[in-house]
């Protein structure tokens, strides 16, 4: 776990984490950010457009009077309340459209998901490390909840411990135990990259 | 030289910022715009009418119901006080009731009830 810390202040992190001065400035730094955070475990752009929307507006709405340091936090911790909404959602449309028989056809077959096609599934195939990303993007979404949650905001997005467990909602014991879990599903996972 | 736990966090952090960057441009522009428009509405006032409307239509829908809860009771309550009245009234009367509210049997046996006052009268002043 100490590595886990260690290596977070690096350089790589880089304007992520710099306050920036503006709520717009903040937004803009993050937006794309989100935008794939959602995705990743929506496996829906446009539900993935709408949680990333909607956690800008009730940031703005809401939050816009905070110290600019709690911005981060605050903003993660609400997209991440959106997508387990949504995923909810999702869940409870699905157990409706199965009691009303409308998962097979006339002849009894299976019928395609009712989420409508996602045009851009797949529009970085050209670039070199889009293979790397899709198996890490898989093995997170292989990961519990809270663990996939703990992973992408401590590690990825690189808020630190505390900001991590207000994004969350539970304790800093909580978020540390979570991505220590993680950590080691996903070494196992992706054992190609050591 | 990095461990190799610290390679794995180092690329993992690399390819989601990459992966981040390389969003595609319509995508971008949604993004963009959410932003402009979130923040646009934040600065929008809130109209004090739509402000008002659920507490006013709320208030309205109790209000209504209430009403309609409470309209028969003053009807009910004025018949009861006629009914009460009406009893104070037979009450206090000296009058004899009228033929058609008392009993039949009262008037078939006249007689026996005089005689039955008498004799408690009798009774009374020994």
């Amino acid at each position: 776990m100490n590595s886990v810390a260690g290596t977070l202040d690096t350089d790589l992190l880089g304007d992520a984490r710099e306050t920036p001065a503006t709520l717009d400035a903040f937004l803009a730094q993050v937006e794309r950010r989100a935008f794939r955070m959602a995705e990743l475990q929506l496996r829906h752009r446009e539900d993935a457009m709408d949680a990333v929307q909607d956690a800008m507006l009730r940031l703005v709405r809401h939050y816009r009077d905070k110290p600019a340091a709690e911005w981060a936090p605050l903003f993660w911790g609400i997209l991440r309340r959106r997508v387990v909404d949504l995923q909810r959602r999702r869940k409870v449309r699905s157990i409706v459209v199965g009691w009303l028989g409308g998962g097979r056809d006339d002849d009894g077959d299976e019928l395609p998901a009712w989420e409508p096609a996602d045009p851009g599934q797949d529009p970085l195939g050209r670039l070199h490390d889009v293979q790397s990303y899709a198996d890490m993007a898989a093995a997170v979404r292989q990961l519990p909840q809270r663990q996939r949650e703990a992973f992408m905001l401590r590690m990825l997005e690189g808020l630190d411990v505390a900001e991590t467990a207000r994004a969350m909602g539970c304790s800093e014991g909580s978020v540390k135990t979570h991505l220590s879990r993680a950590m080691h599903h996903l070494r196992d996972q992706l054992e190609d990259w050591r | 030289m990095t461990s190799p736990d610290e390679h794995f966090e180092q690329r993992a952090r690399e390819l989601w910022h990459e992966a981040a960057q390389r969003i595609d441009p319509a995508t971008a522009g949604r993004l963009r715009a959410a932003r402009r428009q979130a923040l646009e509405a934040a600065k929008a006032p809130v109209h004090r009418a739509v402000r008002w409307l659920i507490p006013t239509g709320a208030f309205a829908a109790i209000a209504l119901a209430a009403m309609m809860v409470w309209q028969p009771l003053p009807q009910h309550h004025a018949t009861t006080a006629m009914h009460t009245s009406g009893t104070i009234d037979d009450l206090d009367s000296e009058l004899p009731p009228d033929a058609d509210k008392t009993d039949p049997n009262l008037y078939q046996n006249l007689d026996f009830y005089g005689w039955l006052a008498s004799t408690d009268s009798h009774t009374a002043t020994r």
